[in-house]
């Protein structure tokens, strides 16, 4: 079905953005954005919260909103996507209210640049066209980079400096991919090549050349996204940027891990290689591993987030890379929403702690969970449920992906190795759940610390965006099939 | 492949090659334009000799995209590293690893590409045939990238990777042409800016040393 409604969700952040940049010379108006910036941030997230809304019952009835001569289309595969983003966005907008004290962009840049984020962020999930993604992609994380360097503090600079250069080399791998299937195909649009015969049969004629550049898309979007062994920049990134510039980046993880499924999967039905599977879940594991047992011995709280990010990463990269399976893709999406909304209640409360204490040693913090009880709550909730524990949303995505994980290992070397496998899934879970338990015990429980003595509970607008976190995790928790229902797959 | 194309392959190749054992950002710059405009150049002249053959509307077009794709490429990207240099400094420095081995792992990376183009040009389309090129330029770009501590000769390895990526560039779709440049020139002044930032952060140009004074 046409309709404008995709076009106008993206629309929406880029027009306003583009108005803040074109005021930005007027020095005179400098004073009133200085006094507006964040209610006009609020504003058109809300508004373009609202467009992407709009399009759910739509998506609800089955249609398929498609804008065809801009290869942009939202139907169940990107709809949960969308709106996690959106929320996700509209969450930290209200805690950008209290939170954001300024840094080396001004506030009409500082919108600007947020606002192209979201555009980006919206623009990938998207659109279904090679160039198109390529373009969202770089732009995302260029934008990142800026907002990473945002912080006025000295550890952005290296951090951001860091994290361009190797997304920056990353991205030439996503451009190097692109240009080979459009040499392949002459075609850029990811339904054509896959329902066209004739394109169909140049890729299965050139299967090594396909195969390197699914490849590319694993290597370049993997580093974009953080995944083991092309993660160096995230443990930078977290501590070195704004507490609230975090809380937008919990969003990134759904726009690129969603584009580099839509870049994979078409090619994977075309030529079903067990490399693309093996590279996927390979990644996956590795980055589980490596992201729960590094996280486990960090004393500043944002590196742990960050290792936690990459564990977590790794899970759905392994549930998206189980490619045969056919319900994969709506438990990896399941997965990948539930995740960055409860990583975005952990990100917020710990920017609150650090707001307060200045600290993120968490050796140095104790103490808090009567002086920020509201902060406390809903980092536990966000933190449980992130583990897995029931009743809560984590406890459904982690049961349906032991599920396919189980059948998919099943069917394919027998009953001991999917025991195993899921065994081993289970302590990689534990982990989590033990080093999220003891950073809640050491910042929350316990005498208060020479830090911790003076803090207090930090304004609403503040502690409300966790607690909707929190009170989402139960939700979800209660009725799974809310958010499953947007997959498709209720 | 015609001989004039290999000719400016091999010439951007050297270049780069070159470019690993610039001892100041000036020079590793001025190595960076040398790549960019021998990569373009062969694009350019038969562009421009279709617009003074043909005359047609669709030749001027082809025309101005291949030039402000080598424009931006040669003389916009150079310069906005160069202004960077201008507002921190030209440091003169060695790739991190000594001479001898820097010279050893190029050959290697050079032996390692020939093999692999050898192999690869079995199945490589009559189109992809630079492939081999590019994966050279590719290696040699990165090997920068990876042992320097200057930022800014980081950033312009970074962009001779980018260029290396070029000659795939040339059947690429007309439209997408301006929002690459626009990326191209964006990323560059996100890297300057952030270098230019971090100097006055740390008061020195040194990816190593900032590391150091976390």
């Amino acid at each position: 079905m046409y309709s404008l409604l995709p076009l106008l969700s993206i629309m929406v952040p880029l027009s306003i953005g583009f108005l803040h940049l074109i005021l930005h010379p007027f020095w005179f108006l400098e004073s009133f954005f200085k006094k507006t910036y964040k209610t006009l941030l609020l504003f058109s997230v809300f508004l373009t919260l609202i467009t992407v809304l709009s399009m759910v019952p739509y998506v609800l009835a089955g249609e398929v909103l498609e804008v065809p001569h801009l290869s942009l289309r939202v139907d169940s595969r990107n709809m949960a996507g969308l709106i996690g983003v959106s929320l996700i966005f509209f969450l930290a907008s209200i805690y950008n209210v209290e939170a954001e004290k300024g840094g080396r962009l001004k506030p009409t840049m500082y919108n600007f640049f947020l606002l192209l984020f979201l555009c980006c962020m919206l623009g990938l999930l998207l659109s279904h066209d090679l160039f198109g993604i390529f373009l969202f992609v770089e732009l995302t994380v260029g934008v990142s980079v800026i907002l990473v360097a945002h912080n006025p503090s000295k550890l952005s600079t290296e951090a951001a400096f860091k994290y361009l250069i190797i997304t920056a080399v990353s991205a030439l791998f996503v451009l190097l991919g692109v240009l080979i299937i459009f040499f392949l195909t002459g075609n850029t649009n990811l339904f054509d090549i896959t329902s066209n015969p004739h394109m169909y049969a140049r890729l299965v004629e050139n299967p090594q050349l396909l195969m390197l550049a699914v490849a590319c898309f694993i290597i370049g979007l993997g580093a974009d996204i953080g995944i083991v062994p092309f993660h160096g920049w995230l443990p930078d990134v977290f501590p070195g940027s704004t507490i609230i510039i975090n809380g937008f980046f919990c969003s990134e993880p759904i726009a690129l891990i969603l584009a580099l499924y839509n870049l994979v999967a078409p090619f994977y039905k075309i030529y079903p290689s067990n490399v693309i599977i093996a590279l996927m879940v390979g990644l996956g594991l590795i980055s589980m591993v490596f992201g729960a047992l590094v996280a486990y011995p960090q004393k500043n709280f944002y590196r742990m987030l960050a290792y936690c990010s990459i564990d977590e990463f790794g899970h759905i990269m392994f549930v998206l890379g189980l490619l045969a399976s056919p319900i994969s893709f709506a438990v990896g999406q399941y997965y990948l929403v539930n995740s960055a909304l409860m990583k975005a209640g952990m990100i917020l409360s710990l920017g609150s702690v650090f707001f307060k204490t200045g600290t993120a040693d968490m050796e140095k913090l104790g103490g808090l969970l009567r002086k920020m009880d509201k902060t406390a709550l809903s980092y536990i909730i966000c933190a449980l449920s992130l583990t897995g524990i029931p009743p809560l949303s984590g406890f459904y995505a982690k049961w349906l992906l032991y599920s396919v994980a189980y059948n998919f290992i099943l069917e394919l070397g027998g009953t001991a190795i999917a025991v195993l496998s899921l065994v081993f899934l289970i302590c990689i879970s534990m982990v989590t759940f033990i080093f999220l338990l003891r950073s809640f015990h050491q910042i929350f429980m316990g005498q208060a610390t020479e830090t911790t003595k003076e803090a207090c509970e930090v304004r609403w607008a503040m502690w409300l965006p966790t607690i909707i976190s929190a009170v989402s995790a139960v939700i979800l928790g209660l009725q799974p099939q809310i958010l499953l229902s947007l997959i498709g797959v209720a | 492949m015609e001989p004039i194309v290999t000719a400016t392959l091999i010439a951007s190749t050297v270049a780069t090659l070159c470019g690993v054992f610039a001892k100041t950002t000036k020079q590793l710059i001025r190595l960076l334009a040398v790549q960019a405009a021998a990569l373009g150049l062969v694009e350019l002249v038969l562009c421009l000799i279709n617009l003074i053959l043909g005359l047609g509307f669709e030749a001027l077009v082809d025309f101005f995209a291949t030039f402000s794709e080598w424009f931006a490429a040669a003389v916009i990207t150079p310069l906005i590293i160069y202004w960077g240099m201008i507002k921190t400094e030209n440091v003169h420095d060695e790739p991190s690893i000594n001479v001898k081995r820097v010279g050893l792992a190029l050959v290697a990376i050079v032996i390692l590409s020939l093999i692999l183009s050898f192999f690869a040009s079995r199945f490589l389309p009559e189109k992809i045939n630079v492939l081999p090129f590019v994966a050279i330029m590719f290696s040699i770009s990165v090997f920068i990238i990876a042992t320097r501590t200057d930022p800014l000769k980081i950033l312009a390895g970074l962009n001779m990777a980018e260029n290396a990526l070029y000659p795939m560039f040339a059947e690429s779709p007309l439209f997408l042409i301006p929002f690459i440049l626009a990326l191209m020139i964006f990323v560059n002044l996100v890297g300057v800016f952030i270098i230019v930032e971090a100097y006055h952060d740390y008061g020195n140009l040194s990816v190593k040393a900032w590391r150091l004074n976390e």
